[in-house]
């Protein structure tokens, strides 16, 4: 008896299972006529929702075969959803992609190759960054959807009082260093090159760093170093222009003229201290004007400084429209629509545009007045459309949340004199490579 | 359902050869929208999990069996062995500061007082408010620059600490935290135990000649022997199943370089497992992970209640 017992627990729960793996594959499609309905997934807030709203329903109009459905939510958990509906099979036809995570799903199989579309159908020069999304094989992945660049921001109130001219197109890392001496000020007020300054006591430094886009990595490469090489399969962490580069930074956190990630901590998040006016400069992209715009910050932008030998870089993060995979004939060629739509309407580019959280991927929208106009700040806009001369990506692959993730933790502990220079290229070299390794030996 | 069957068994000779009667049928019936959850959401899912552990699972595309590679590759992973010890860490300074503070309380306000209702309400404020607010509450307290804490120190001549970023504080202050938050719901437990106790056994104690603390010592703390137990249980489980607080105050920023704390000083085995699942995309990884801590909290689990033998009453 206790037998038969167990036996239909046992065939409940084959029966369960099989049920669960049916209804992960069985999505009817629905359709009604010749009417296309296409499956959209993007990431937003209140504002960004609510143009895109509008941008849909504009281009509905245009287009009476197609009707989109919407999958969205705020950054974190439209990134969960969407991994969770693609293990399932019922994931969007067509997301944006954070640039980052572009690779990721690439090279896991998740997103359709669309090499043949973008060469034949997308004009590379009327749009900004459809290089970035181009994977070593060229291979196109993605289409830009809106470009995110690099900067150096500072904020013009502590200059003016410092006494120290703005940063220039001419700038090197050590003019920045020279910079944030005069900037950097302890609680009496005095500065960083008076004897008397108080290194425990900070109350304003002169520049800030951290995370991957607006962090270390974008000094190492103007030092000519760097942390992949053009594969992305190899760390070349361990390299005299890097450990140049290192020495650079740990000298300014030891001098307190950076902060170091205990100091940055104390202002709830690593943003907080430029937007509250304790920090001089920072690296950041083209998003981080809408909350210095809401802080009222009197700021501006600079082209990052160059390195010793002159080179520049700066982080461009392309967030793009990728198609999935799985996609049916009729929804690939909708969404294929849609990207055309996106890329080569003024309207809806200028649509987009107004929200301010990226460069228009237009060019000719990205030069005009609209996004240029000189009554906003940043007042220097032209700097993000000059930068992308000399951009390039954060090294993103599959494992790049990963690496990332190995690189900053032993980057914080070098900030916080855990170890010296030597041993944290030695670590990192050693972490960083395991982690392209286990991935990529595998394939 | 178990019981259920159990006393069906021991009804009149007829029903012994049926697998189910009518009533158990019903039963049965009636249970089953419980059943279906159970089956669907729980073994089913463990079933999965189990099977994901064995697998190369990156969630985009379909498992590859691989054995016992996971559990190999984890127990070679110095990241999994410090995220063990900071979870142990945590519990063996959680779960007896916590028991005892929360009978305390519960004792404090078992006393006929002015405002009982108050008191009671004030310590289960903090147990409503989701982490978040406690995240800001604990920073006006712990943040170096500005908070509460480094401003008594300095007062007192002491240098700052880094609190919530500090290799050796971070667990402690954590531990704090969250014994702040949920001691009030642990107080209720234990009010609720405390109220079962007869007036009867204090009035025999007092007549005897014991002082207050012999009669809480001697009646109050045996009587609620097994309220306790159930108490240190729970909060075991907790403490080794907590996230959301170490997610959001030492974790939240992906971008921010220090998710689990400075040198993964904070880093427990939940958001270990949570990192290699969502963050790497490495389910199989996790999976493993969610399985080992299964198997040691039931571990724990087996052996306190072997131990509670030798110290809990149920009279």
């Amino acid at each position: 008896m206790k037998k038969r017992r167990f036996l239909s627990v046992l065939g409940l729960i084959g029966l369960t299972a099989a049920l669960l793996i049916s209804g992960c594959s069985s999505q009817s499609s629905t359709q009604q006529g010749d009417k296309v309905e296409l499956y959209m997934g993007y990431n937003s807030d209140p504002p960004t929702k609510k143009k895109m709203e509008e941008i849909i329903a504009k281009f509905e109009q245009s287009h009476p075969n197609i009707k989109i459905k919407t999958m969205t939510a705020p950054y974190d958990d439209f990134y969960q959803k969407l991994t969770t509906q693609i293990a399932a099979g019922n994931a969007p036809d067509l997301w944006q992609s954070d640039g980052t995570k572009v690779f990721g799903y690439a090279q896991r199989g998740a997103i359709l190759d669309i090499t043949d579309y973008v060469t034949k159908e997308i004009s590379k020069e009327e749009l900004n960054g459809l290089e970035f999304n181009k994977d070593s094989d060229g291979k196109y992945w993605g289409v830009p959807q809106g470009i995110q660049v690099g900067a150096l921001f500072y904020n013009k109130d502590l200059f003016d009082k410092a006494g120290v001219p703005y940063p220039t197109a001419d700038w090197t890392w050590d003019d920045l260093k020279a910079a944030s001496v005069k900037l950097t000020l302890d609680a009496n007020g005095k500065n960083a090159d008076d004897p008397a300054f108080d290194k425990k006591s900070v109350k304003q430094y002169g520049f800030a760093f951290f995370g991957s886009s607006r962090g270390a990595f974008n000094i190492l490469k103007a030092y000519g170093g760097g942390v992949l090489d053009p594969t992305l399969k190899k760390s070349i962490i361990n390299s005299p222009e890097n450990k140049k580069a290192v020495e650079w930074m740990v000298d300014g956190m030891q001098r307190k003229l950076f902060p170091n990630p205990a100091d940055l901590k104390a202002f709830q998040s690593n943003f907080k201290a430029f937007l509250s006016g304790a920090v001089a400069m920072q690296i950041d992209i083209y998003a981080a004007t809408t909350s210095m715009n809401g802080a009222g910050l009197n700021y501006d932008v600079a082209p990052m400084p160059k390195g010793p030998d002159g080179k520049r870089f700066a982080p461009v993060i392309a967030n793009s429209w990728v198609i999935n995979k799985k996609a049916e004939e009729e929804k690939v060629k909708a969404a294929k629509e849609w990207i055309t739509y996106w890329t080569t309407s003024d309207e809806a580019q200028k649509e987009w545009t107004e929200v301010g959280e990226a460069i228009p991927v237009k060019k000719s929208v990205a030069n005009s007045e609209m996004f240029l106009n000189p009554a906003t700040k940043p007042e220097n806009k032209k700097v993000f459309l000059d930068t992308l001369e000399f951009a390039g990506t954060i090294d993103t692959n599959a494992v790049f949340t990963e690496w990332v993730k190995v690189f900053t933790d032993n980057l914080a502990e070098l900030f916080m004199d855990k170890y010296g220079t030597d041993d944290f290229i030695t670590k990192t070299d050693q972490g960083i490579q395991k982690v392209l390794d286990d991935f990529f030996k595998k394939q | 359902m178990l019981e259920l069957q159990t006393k069906q068994q021991a009804k009149p000779a007829v029903n012994k050869r049926k697998w189910l009667d009518s009533e158990g049928r019903w039963g049965l019936l009636l249970v089953s929208p419980y059943l279906i959850h159970f089956l669907v959401f729980v073994v089913g899912t463990s079933v999965a999990s189990l099977y994901f552990s064995f697998s190369d699972y990156d969630i985009l595309n379909p498992p590859k069996w691989t054995g016992l590679d996971n559990y190999a590759k984890l127990f070679e992973d110095p990241l999994f062995y410090r995220s063990l010890w900071n979870t142990v860490y945590f519990t063996i300074l959680y779960v007896p500061a916590k028991t005892f503070l929360a009978l305390l309380l519960a004792v404090a306000l078992n006393q006929k007082l002015k405002g009982l209702k108050f008191f009671r309400m004030v310590h289960f404020l903090p147990v409503i408010s989701s982490w978040t607010v406690i995240a800001y509450v604990a920073d006006a307290v712990f943040n170096q620059r500005i908070g509460f804490a480094n401003a008594f120190l300095t007062k007192l001549g002491i240098a700052p600490q880094n609190w919530l970023i500090d290799e050796f504080w971070v667990i402690p202050v954590l531990v704090l935290i969250a014994i702040w938050k949920s001691v009030g719901y642990m107080m209720i437990i234990f009010l609720a135990g405390l109220q079962g106790i007869s007036s009867d056994m204090y009035e025999a104690a007092s007549i005897d000649g014991a002082n207050a603390w012999q009669k809480f010592w001697r009646v109050t703390v045996p009587m609620i022997s097994g309220t306790t137990f159930l108490v240190i249980i729970l909060n075991t489980i907790y403490s080794f199943q907590n996230f959301e607080q170490i997610f959001v105050m030492t974790g939240g920023s992906t971008e921010a370089g220090s998710t689990g704390g400075a040198n993964n000083a904070s880093l427990v085995l939940m958001l270990f497992m949570f990192r290699q699942a969502f963050s790497f995309f490495k389910m199989g990884y996790a999976s493993a992970i969610a399985w080992v801590l299964f198997l040691i909290l039931l571990a724990i689990t087996l052996i306190q209640f072997k131990l509670q033998k030798k110290w809990v009453h149920y009279d």
